[in-house]
């Protein structure tokens, strides 16, 4: 019976192989490139859809005649962004330079894994908007340089309006809301497509009330969910989602909301303008029917509140080729390739010089007049620990999408929101 | 004979038979030294092998328990000990127990699911024809071989909230509210998706090992058994249950391990979601050290995690070990 004494240590070395979960964070690295060699190659980490090919091909090209190295762009998504840079920056080979969300820089600036930018700031930087270049900063240094700012606007099927008989685009909420009813009654068409998690547009809003996500306590930050200013813009949400047959716990990008408006039955949806470009990957014949304008706020005077999306570029600190990366950005963000990923991609460039570029992009023009009145999420090192799955506010907005009032979904997420905000650094 | 020998790392095999080539008969002095160090060279590359991919990442997340490392420091590589803080803060938290207790009944109930379900998978083919058995083996071996991930996906995709073939079936057999239902939206139908993918998933080797132990079973004790009078129910307890008890032991207790530890079907379907009610101790590990970067945490979670496994199994290895030295 020798067999059962087999199985028990089998047994135990099962559950010995638990540790290699618990443990495993990331080490033996898989980075690309052929660092060191000659002809050297600087990796480069962009985020998904913010710059175009034509982009990359145009400054691979002039990186490589100046320098005569090459670059590697590397594609990265949103989701999960955080836990790959983190382990990619405390690795011996990270990414060169690389894309860091405008919220997020704080938080990176503060771990010590973004290489000082002090002298590009002054060779080049001495024209960039100031306030797209504040979260660049942090403690007083430039960690990061500003690349671009873009905001949502309502993305729609012309086609499928023109069939509910809408002439005009809605100049204000309660026109939008109308229209979408029309849509829902004389069409098949799904009328908005509007997931419970597009935490985004979930921002804007709360912007658009003048509310604030956390506030001061003392010497630390918590939760102002319960904020009725927040009441107003999750019930203001509420009202657009019912309308939609779109998952209450899914955000955008699952499935890809772009997708989704693909398939040509569907209205609407809030998003950023290069998600057009998803549509007509998936469905080739919605290119001609797709329209722009802006979210309508309350009064037509004044647009939705947006949240102002935006990416710097950094270089790692623990990269071997600081003085090469310098180069990159220099040529990335001069005047000529900042024009150029403004013009192709319809964002807002990193100086007011170049806006001049944006004329005549139908998305830029829609977007245009809400950027004024947006706004960022809290600007703190605090914050990045918030985004990272699950969201508290993500939770906050299903829990009020499936019945909950908005001061209970706001009490029973507190507790994991503060955490966060309170989270060692 | 085949239960053992499926899973676990090859080692351990190894080191049980050592002992019955050790005591051999006489022979000169020299030849039987060379002979003693024989198993042991041939016990150390699975012996070095499992130090170094089960040991090492073990003591390295025992370390790691004891230290605050969080982004910053991470990136910087210093290391700070902390002391037992993190091991204070997970056990003083209401989460932790909340989570160890969810861990435990999920568990318990898959590891029943199973082994009914695979128990009875196994008896019938073990009744089968020879050409549905070889079928329904094929069948097994494809679901057993599947790879996790990939199954996960199928699981997601057949129950997705507007494309899914779930939904979609039910809403032709006339549950008209199940069209747009959402799988994902709750604490219970999450789990509902995530304990049929994980019952589906272990059955093959449940129902294969107890097929196999049938096969050892004489047929001259069913006829004993009928000519003393005994029903199929009769023959069925007295004689293939006792000769299926050890088998099933192991079984049991080999399923208990494998879905404790079941994280990626429990984070690829839901993300530990919604609203982290479906997190399961593995899960919340990860969540707590990989996802909020809190790495020091996460790994103080994963050792008490195999700490409550080892509790959980503890009885089992005892009656084995206690089983070993009456028959020795």
């Amino acid at each position: 019976m020798k067999r059962k004494l087999i199985s028990a240590i089998g047994v135990a070395g099962m559950m010995i192989s638990l540790a290699a979960c618990g443990g495993d964070n990331g080490d033996g690295g898989d980075k690309a490139g052929a660092d060191g060699y000659a002809g050297e190659t600087l990796t480069v980490w962009v985020m998904d859809g913010s710059s175009p090919d034509q982009w990359q091909k145009d400054v691979a090209a002039a990186f490589e005649k100046q320098t005569k190295a090459k670059v590697k762009f590397e594609v990265q998504q949103w989701n999960g962004i955080q836990q790959k840079l983190t382990t990619a920056l405390s690795e011996e080979n990270p990414p060169d330079v690389f894309e860091i969300g405008n919220t997020q820089t704080p938080a990176y600036a503060k771990t010590g894994g973004l290489a000082d930018l002090a002298d590009l700031k002054t060779e080049i930087g001495a024209d960039w908007t100031e306030s797209l270049n504040e979260s660049s900063i942090y403690d007083g240094k430039q960690y990061a340089a500003p690349w671009y700012f873009a905001n949502r606007v309502v993305l729609y099927n012309k086609k499928i309006w023109a069939e509910a008989g809408i002439k005009d685009t809605p100049k204000t909420r309660d026109e939008f809301y109308a229209d979408l009813k029309t849509i829902g009654e004389k069409t098949d068409a799904e009328p908005i497509y509007l997931p419970g998690q597009n935490w985004y547009h979930f921002v804007g809003l709360t912007i658009g009330e003048g509310a604030e996500l956390v506030k001061k306590d003392g010497d630390k930050y918590v939760s102002n969910l319960a904020d009725p200013k927040v009441a107003a813009a999750m019930e203001t949400y509420k009202k657009f989602q019912a309308l939609s047959k779109a998952p209450k716990d899914k955000d955008e990008a699952t499935p890809q909301q772009g997708e989704v408006f693909g398939k040509g039955n569907v209205g609407a949806f809030i998003g950023m303008g290069w998600e057009a470009g998803i549509a007509i990957e998936a469905n080739k014949k919605i290119e001609k029917e797709i329209g722009y304008f802006t979210i309508p706020g309350a009064t037509a005077d004044k647009p939705e509140g947006v949240f102002l999306g935006g990416s710097n570029l950094a270089v790692a600190a623990g990269s071997k080729k600081q003085e090469l990366a310098k180069e990159f950005l220099k040529i990335a963000l001069s005047d000529k390739y900042e024009g150029e990923l403004a013009k192709l991609n319809g964002v807002i460039p990193n100086k007011e010089s170049l806006q001049s570029n944006l004329k005549g992009n139908v998305v830029a023009e829609a977007a245009a007049p809400a950027a004024a009145g947006g706004g960022t999420t809290p600007l703190i090192p605090e914050w990045a620990a918030v985004e990272n799955a699950p969201n508290p506010i993500k939770t906050y907005m299903t829990a009020v999408l499936n019945g909950k009032s908005p001061a209970e979904a706001a009490a029973q997420v507190e507790d994991e929101f503060n955490k966060r905000l309170a989270q060692q650094q | 004979m085949t239960v053992q020998t499926e899973r676990p790392p090859s080692g351990p095999v190894d080191v049980a038979k050592r002992d019955e080539s050790g005591p051999a008969g006489p022979r000169p002095r020299a030849a039987s030294r060379a002979a003693a160090l024989t198993p042991y060279l041939l016990l150390l590359p699975a012996c070095a092998a499992t130090v170094l991919l089960l040991g090492w990442p073990l003591l390295k997340d025992v370390l790691l328990s004891f230290q605050n490392l969080n982004m910053a420091q991470l990136i910087q590589h210093v290391t700070e000990w902390n002391g037992i803080d993190n091991y204070k803060e997970v056990l003083t938290g209401e989460d932790f127990w909340r989570v160890t207790l969810r861990s435990i009944l999920f568990t318990a109930v898959n590891v029943v699911l199973i082994m009914i379900l695979g128990a009875l998978v196994g008896l019938l083919l073990a009744r089968l024809g020879k050409r549905m058995r070889v079928m329904l083996l094929i069948g097994l071996v494809l679901a057993w071989a599947m790879p996790v991930v990939a199954a996960t996906t199928v699981y997601q995709w057949l129950f997705a909230q507007r494309f899914g073939v779930v939904n979609w079936v039910l809403d032709k057999l006339g549950w008209h509210s199940m069209a747009d239902y959402s799988w994902t939206s709750s604490q219970m139908s999450t789990f509902f998706v995530v304990t049929v993918l994980i019952v589906w998933m272990s059955i093959p080797f449940v129902a294969i090992n107890l097929y196999a132990a049938t096969t050892t079973i004489p047929g001259e004790l069913y006829e004993a058994a009928s000519l003393d009078g005994a029903g199929a129910w009769k023959s069925f307890t007295t004689v293939t249950l006792p000769f299926l008890r050890p088998f099933l032991y192991a079984t049991t207790f080999l399923e208990i391990i494998w879905v404790f530890k079941a994280f990626v079907q429990v984070f690829t379907i839901n993300g530990g979601g919604p609203d982290r009610l479906t997190e399961i101790l593995p899960v919340y590990a990860y969540i707590e050290g990989v996802g909020n970067q809190h790495y020091g945490m996460g790994a103080a979670i994963a050792v008490l995690t195999i700490l409550i496994l080892l509790g959980l199994t503890a009885y089992y290895l005892r009656i084995v070990l206690k089983q070993e030295e009456e028959e020795v």
